[in-house]
Order: C-alpha cells, then sequence, then structure tokens
C-alpha cells in the first residue's frame, strides 16, 4: 500500500480492498469499474469537473426533480466514493490531478485517447513520481488503431460488439436487433477493466511496479458474445436472433411461455432424462393437463435426453409435446409454475421485472441481497433500499455508502490530503480551478 | 505460494494454482481469464460426467470431446486433469492438490461439493489458505439455495430479459447466456479480490456467488426507481427499445440498410455532432424544420425523425454509414455481423483480437483475446484448450508424487 493518503472519513474496516486508494475520472464507461472497488473497501477519489459529472444528469431522478444530487442513474453507479471538483482545462487544475495521483495505487480513467497525455497526465508522466501507480485507461475502441478516434456510446459499443446482432425477434417481421438497456456495453468494459486492475495489483505485491492497462469496450464486447464467433470462425457459420432465447445457427424451439397471470416464463429442456419427463407429466396430470405425454414414445425421447431428442430428425413429438406444456403453463400463475418446476429440477425461471425480487423471500430475507442506504442529506433517518452485494465474502465484507454530493469532499481531501491551507483553497477556488460553493 | 519481492514476472497471476471443477461457460468464463493471466488452472475432469461443452457442435461432426469451437475459446491457457472422485485413491489424491493449490472453484449446484464431503470447511483443513469460489444459481444460503439456473434462467429471474425488447412486444431478452460470462466475471473479480485479500493478511475464504444475484446487481438504477419514486419498471412505455428516454436524446435508435435485414445505429447527444450529422447527409430542408430544432424537440417527435433518417440509412450499407458519420465525428455503428466483426473490423485487426496456437485436432485453435493491453503483464495464448485429460500424467506424476506403476493402474482403474 502506498503511503501518503489519510483515512477517509467513511473509512471500511476489512473489505478486501482496504487501503487502496483510487483516483478515478471516469464518466459512463468507467464509472461502474469505480463503484465495485469502493464497495470492497477501496477509497475511491472521484474527480468531476464543476458543477458535477455529466451522467448527474442522466435520469430517472428522485422526485422526478432534474438536480445533479438527485440522479439515481448516478448514485447506483457511484456509491462508495467521494467526489471532488477540479476543472481539468486548467494547469492547475493539472497539478491538483498530479498530486493526487502521486500517491495512489489506481488511476481509473475514461477519457478520449490522447487527452490526458496531452497535457502531461499520461502513463508516461505519472509513473515517472510514483512507480507504484496502476494506470487504467477505458476507451471505446482503444488506444491505437484505425477507429481509436471514432466517438462511441452504449447502443454503438453493442452494435459493433456484436451483442445487437444476437438480440432481437424472430417473429416480428422488420425489427431491428434490439439493445437490452442497462448500460451493458459499458458495464462489460467496466468489468474487465476492474479484473485488469486487480490482477495487476496482485501482481504489484511480488514486482513492486505498477503498470498501464488499455482496455477496449470494443473488444470487451467482441469477447463476450458466446456461441457467435466461434461459429464463425470454425464453421463459417453465421447465428440468428431469436425472440427471448438463444442466436442459433438453425432454429430452435421458442422457450417463452405465457401463464395465466399475463406473464412469461423461460422454458427448456423439457427431456433431460427418464426421471425428470416423469415427475413434470405427474404434475401435470395433477391438473388434468397431461393430454397424451403418458405415451411410450414420449418416455423413449426422455431417456436419449438432450442428446438424443437433437439426433431426432423428426421433432413433431417433441413440438406436440412441447405445446401440451406450454397449455399446462398457460394454465396456472408464474409463481406456481416457477416454483413447481424447480422443485421438479427444471430450470425454468420467470421472466421478471428488476423490482420484482424485491418481493423474493429467497433474494430479499435470506440472502439480504437488497441494502438500506442511509440518505441524510434528504432528511434525518432516511435511507432507501439499493441492489447489495453481487458476492458473497465470508471474510471481507461487502460495504456501501451513497454516492457523493457534488463537490462534496473537495475540500476535506485538498486540506486533510494533500495539505493546501483555508486561503490556498479561496484562491483555486477564486481562479477557478475548484468550487467550493 | 511463495512470496519474493521485486522480482520479474512474466505473468500477473504467476505461482496461483486454481482447480476448476467448473464446467459448461459460466466457470469455464471465469478460470479462462485466469489462465489468460498465467494461473495454472487444472481443469479436473471425468469421462463419466463430461464438461457439456465438450460435445457441443464439434467440428467436422465427429464425436471427439476435443473439437468443440465454444469449448476451445472458454478453456484456453488451461491444463486437463481426469480423475474420478467417487474412488478413494482419485479423492486421496484430490486432497494432495487441493494442499499444492491457491483456489477452487466450482459452478455446480449448491450441495456436490458438500456431498463429496469437500465443503469449504473440509477444504479449510487440508489447505487453511484456501480460497474457494463456489458460482451457483441462488448462492449456498436460502431458501431456494435447491433451485437450478442455466444462463437464460438467469437472466429472466434478474430482470435482465425483461429489460431489452421494444414496448408492448414480447421480452426480445439476451441471445445468449450473458450472465454466463458475466457471471463468470464475478467470479473472476471476486478471487482477485480473494487472493490480494490474502496477500495482506494471510487469510483465505469462501466466495458464495449466486448467477441471480450477480444479475440483480446489474439493475441499479431500475431498483432505485422503484424504492425511492415507487415506479416499476414494469410499464407501458418500457423496455425502451434501442432509444435512450433516460437521456432525453434523440436519434438514438437502429436504422434500416442497404441488404437484408442489415442495421446500423445512429446515437446524437449534442448540438454539434447534430449539426455533423446533418452535414453529412447533405442537409436535407427537414433538418432545419421547428420540430427538430433542439435536443427536446428532435426527443418529442424522434418517431418522425427516425423515419427520415431511415430514408437515407436505406441506401447505405452499414459499413458505409458508420465510416461516414464516425467521419464526421458522429457517432454512429454497423450492427456488425461475426463475419464482419472477423473480416471487416480493421480495429480487431490492428489490435490482433483474434489469437491463434496449434491444436492437435483442429489444426489451429482460434480464440477471441482477453480484452486488454497491459504494459508489464500482457496476457498471451501459450496453451491451447486441452483435450480430454492430456494433462494427467504430468501431473500425477510432476506434482503430486504418483510412481510411474502406480500411473498405470490409476489408468486402468478408472481412477484418472
Amino acid at each position: 500500500m502506498i503511503k501518503g493518503f489519510e483515512q477517509s472519513p467513511q473509512y471500511r474496516v476489512g473489505g478486501a480492498l482496504e487501503g487502496i486508494t483510487v483516483v478515478e475520472l471516469c464518466g459512463a464507461r468507467g464509472h461502474f469499474m469505480g463503484k465495485l472497488m469502493g464497495d470492497m473497501g477501496a477509497r475511491v477519489i472521484k474527480i468531476e469537473p464543476l458543477g458535477g459529472a455529466i451522467e448527474r444528469q442522466i435520469g430517472p431522478f428522485m422526485h422526478d426533480d432534474p438536480h445533479p444530487d438527485r440522479s439515481l442513474f448516478f448514485w447506483s453507479h457511484n456509491t462508495s466514493k467521494e467526489s471532488i471538483e477540479i476543472n481539468i482545462e486548467t494547469s492547475e487544475g493539472q497539478e491538483l490531478i498530479r498530486k493526487l495521483v502521486g500517491k495512489a495505487d489506481v488511476f481509473l480513467e475514461d477519457c478520449e485517447p490522447g487527452y490526458l497525455p496531452s497535457m502531461g497526465l499520461g502513463y508516461k508522466d505519472l509513473s515517472t513520481h510514483n512507480q507504484q501507480l496502476i494506470m487504467t485507461s477505458l476507451t471505446a475502441f482503444g488506444q491505437d488503431g484505425p477507429y481509436r478516434d471514432y466517438k462511441s456510446n452504449d447502443l454503438v459499443a453493442l452494435a459493433m460488439g456484436g451483442i445487437m446482432h444476437s438480440c432481437g425477434y424472430d417473429d416480428l417481421p422488420g425489427s431491428p436487433p434490439i439493445r437490452p438497456s442497462g448500460d451493458h456495453g459499458n458495464k462489460i468494459a467496466s468489468h474487465y477493466g476492474l479484473i485488469g486492475t486487480l490482477a495487476a495489483l496482485f501482481n504489484r505485491h511480488f514486482s513492486g511496479k505498477g503498470q498501464y492497462i488499455d482496455v477496449s469496450v470494443h473488444e470487451a464486447c467482441n469477447s463476450t458474445t458466446e456461441h457467435a464467433l466461434p461459429s464463425y470462425l470454425y464453421e463459417k457459420e453465421i447465428v440468428f436472433r431469436q425472440t427471448g432465447r438463444h442466436h442459433s445457427t438453425v432454429p430452435t424451439p421458442k422457450t417463452l411461455c405465457k401463464t395465466a397471470d399475463g406473464k412469461y416464463l423461460i422454458v427448456f429442456q423439457l427431456f433431460n432424462n427418464l426421471h425428470s419427463w416423469l415427475s413434470l407429466v405427474a404434475w401435470m396430470a395433477e391438473f388434468g393437463k397431461a393430454e397424451d405425454l403418458q405415451e411410450e414414445k414420449y418416455k423413449d425421447m426422455a431417456r436419449g435426453g438432450p442428446r438424443g431428442m437433437r439426433a431426432s430428425s423428426d421433432t413433431t413429438d417433441s413440438d406436440h409435446a412441447f405445446e401440451v406444456v406450454r397449455r399446462f403453463i398457460a394454465s396456472r400463475t408464474s409463481e406456481e409454475i416457477y416454483r413447481g418446476a424447480q422443485k421438479l429440477k427444471f430450470p425454468w425461471g420467470e421472466v421478471r421485472s428488476p423490482e420484482e425480487n424485491l418481493h423474493d423471500p429467497h433474494f430479499a430475507e435470506d440472502r439480504q441481497m437488497f441494502e438500506d442506504i442511509a440518505h441524510p442529506e434528504i432528511g434525518e433517518g432516511v435511507s432507501f433500499k439499493y441492489v447489495g452485494r453481487p458476492y458473497r465474502f465470508t471474510e471481507s465484507p461487502w460495504q456501501a455508502f451513497r454516492a457523493p454530493l457534488v463537490g462534496e469532499h473537495t475540500r476535506s481531501i485538498l486540506s486533510n490530503d494533500v495539505g493546501y491551507s483555508e486561503s490556498d483553497l479561496r484562491s483555486l477556488d477564486g481562479k477557478g480551478v475548484i468550487s467550493l460553493k | 505460494m511463495s512470496e519474493p519481492e521485486n522480482t520479474i514476472r512474466k505473468n500477473a497471476l504467476e505461482g496461483v494454482r486454481v482447480i476448476d471443477f467448473s464446467w459448461i461457460v459460466a466457470g469455464p468464463q471465469c478460470t479462462r481469464i485466469l489462465g489468460d493471466f498465467g494461473a495454472d488452472v487444472i481443469k479436473v475432469e471425468n469421462d463419466a460426467n463430461l464438461d457439456y461443452i465438450r460435445a457441443s457442435k464439434p467440428v467436422g461432426g465427429s464425436n471427439s470431446p476435443n473439437r468443440s469451437p465454444l469449448f476451445t475459446t472458454l478453456n484456453r491457457n488451461k491444463r486437463s486433469l481426469t480423475l474420478n472422485v467417487m474412488h478413494p485413491r482419485g479423492m486421496e489424491l484430490l486432497k494432495e492438490l487441493i494442499k499444492k493449490s491457491d483456489v477452487i472453484v466450482e459452478n455446480f449446484s449448491s450441495r456436490v461439493l458438500e456431498k463429496w464431503g469437500l465443503g469449504y470447511e473440509e477444504q479449510k483443513k487440508i489447505n487453511p489458505k484456501i480460497i474457494y469460489c463456489s458460482m451457483s444459481g441462488f448462492g449456498h444460503s436460502g431458501r431456494d439455495r435447491d433451485f437450478v439456473t442455466w444462463g437464460p434462467t438467469a437472466q429472466a429471474l434478474s430482470g435482465l430479459t425483461y429489460m431489452s425488447g421494444l414496448p408492448g412486444e414480447d421480452s426480445a431478452g439476451w441471445g445468449f447466456s450473458y450472465m454466463d460470462h458475466t457471471g463468470g466475471f464475478y467470479g473472476t473479480i471476486a478471487i482477485m479480490m480473494a487472493l490480494i485479500h490474502r496477500n495482506r493478511t494471510g487469510k483465505g475464504q469462501h466466495l458464495d456467488l449466486s448467477q441471480v444475484e450477480s444479475g440483480i446487481g446489474l439493475t441499479g438504477t431500475a431498483i432505485l426507481d422503484y424504492t425511492v419514486n415507487n415506479r416499476p419498471f414494469r410499464r407501458d412505455e418500457m423496455p425502451p427499445g434501442n432509444r435512450a428516454p433516460e437521456r432525453g436524446v434523440a436519434p438514438h435508435n437502429t436504422y434500416p440498410c442497404k441488404g437484408e435485414d442489415r442495421w446500423c445505429v445512429i446515437a446524437v447527444s449534442t448540438e454539434d455532432e447534430w449539426e455533423s450529422f446533418t452535414k453529412v447527409v447533405g442537409n436535407p430542408s427537414w433538418a432545419r424544420e421547428a420540430r427538430f430544432e433542439n435536443m427536446s424537440s428532435r426527443f418529442e417527435n424522434q418517431d418522425a425523425l427516425d423515419e427520415l433518417i431511415a430514408e437515407w440509412t436505406i441506401n447505405h450499407t452499414p459499413h458505409e454509414v458508420f465510416e461516414i458519420l464516425q467521419g464526421a465525428g458522429v457517432p454512429a455503428g454497423a450492427v456488425q455481423t461475426p463475419e464482419e466483426r472477423v473480416e471487416k473490423d480493421a480495429q480487431l485487426e490492428h489490435r490482433n483480437f483474434i489469437a491463434e496456437i496449434p491444436h492437435e485436432e483442429l489444426g489451429i485453435a482460434k480464440v477471441e483475446s482477453i480484452p486488454m493491453k497491459m504494459s508489464e503483464t500482457p496476457w498471451s495464448l501459450d496453451r491451447p484448450p486441452p483435450l480430454l485429460g492430456e494433462h494427467s500424467a504430468e501431473i500425477y506424476t510432476e506434482l503430486l508424487g504418483v510412481s510411474p506403476e502406480e500411473l498405470g493402474t490409476l489408468f486402468e482403474e478408472g481412477i484418472a
């Protein structure tokens, strides 16, 4: 650990990244990476332009009030960070960043290629004064190459990355490929950025040396499309998109099944083995919905397992079986089918809207997947339920606190960590380098 | 692991040994990254219960377990050890391996290792510093811990399937197991964080991952909209298709191009980009109409705007739109096919994205690179995906001290 930073006011004990200091200069591309580090105990100092990061203007907003401290998009991607407002376009602002990064373990940034080096804030400059520094740059296409300076965002990333080609509808004529909503191109890249950063932190423990990591969103998406590239690389086959289910080079059975309460389930793997097939048919029979599925030929298909079914050239019987199961599902509620099928070891799932997990007893109660996070700035004792830990550590806990207000920690960081006096701060404020409000 | 300071290291995870019981996609995605960073990943396999992906679409339609394209990319940089854990000698040798390893990874359903007598408490008795990462569907505690997931199940339950689609239509969902990839990423992240924690404290731990929970973790904004504003994501205008109502920008959509089922995307988010866009599409008169004069009016009238833009895009291929608009500084892209990604994407080619290595049965194994360049410890494709049991003999004799005589017995009696 590099000495130099004071313990932050929100210092948390025991997280896996306790003692690591991260300086983050990120927008939508990389802010999730910083959040994941902060939630595991790293001290994350987020540098924002005067007035706050542009992501603070992305909705939805608390009570639909478009205030920079009330963006729920910003809240969910920026927990467990401190905020310092610095005008990076000024030489004194750049000097402040140099000072902060000079003492940090990690510098995460997602600026356009060449921007930081143009003001002496590239890895070459920064590592001269801090050889242990790990600098992770997250860009749309990478630091070199013909597309280096091209502009991108989540939509462009998912299109160029091959993800959209696999997502959409096969039963909706003329419909476009679909971008799954939720900033996933940026998230895939943030996950890889974090993975590289952690590998470098582990390596530094032994080598004593930091390094530079050049992460490309484009490559991150392109390496996250399952069968699409392997199918082409080896067989020159092109997968196509299918409604609600896997891309494929040949049509596969529909998996979305509507339930009596108007919801949907993902239903697949009917013929895994004889035992599971018999249990499914017995369950349907309880409701008088098994129709002709007790016949011997279906048992033979089930004996063959998934491979046996696929090998069979005649799919009429399996299509019919699926239609009968579909009618059974249509007669019951989503919750009932989901739980009943899972008890029989069928990996079927309800198509839930995200908020419906707040009412799932396994996740909400037993696993405490949602955490109350305090928002004293809204009012005394106010807290909101957030998505909690995406993994469970037995020794080094996940602990999050709310996203910072714009520039909330400018004064404390500059006086406690950089050693500026009150008059220094007022002078920087006066020159438009920082904002004390 | 030994802990020399200031040593030259070729790979970031050099010296880390991983026992990999994982299969299908999620677990192998996790350990593939560990292997890419130089960890010694030992894939423990058994003829009687093969990784299903080994049989997935073998090249040339053969019955070989070594020819699956997807297996190839998910399992490069690993070694394969065949070992029968149900045999007492097999279990004994596995325990020897645990003593010499740092990490155990599995993505079985939640009670399998306990049934083997190898739950975390047992692992700890064998090796107190072991890091055990279990990647089940629902986690190792809670009332539904015995429920099972595949990627599509986890996507459906977490909300990700529902969040993808056109408003008023069925869910388009994800066309592949995104949560196998991403569940794998969270496994990798957790393991590396635990390794860093162990460097500092000397302690191992159990990492209890749930594929559904890792998916729920990606829905943070939708959850807050509900808990703060009481606004469910399940409502008429959602999901948003390819538009961006949360940002209030337009144009932001897919547009039809020349060719059958060919598409591009365009996303304009500033006035400068709008000016460049209108110029490069030839200053059409509609672009000066009052209904498109600023971002909020364009957003309000985006149905009409999208139709007019489509009249321009339909005359170009997706890559033409991409190059024309990017040349003018406008964010745009082709909805690339797999073929275009391999044959036409100059950036991926420049960055050597597809890596190759000789392979005994396939001739050459071709895989996607890990998507980053590291200045000190770059990844390398050191090993092709292993043939089934390819490294059994060397691991038994060199690492576990099995004599050449016993080695024969292990194979004969189905222990190896």
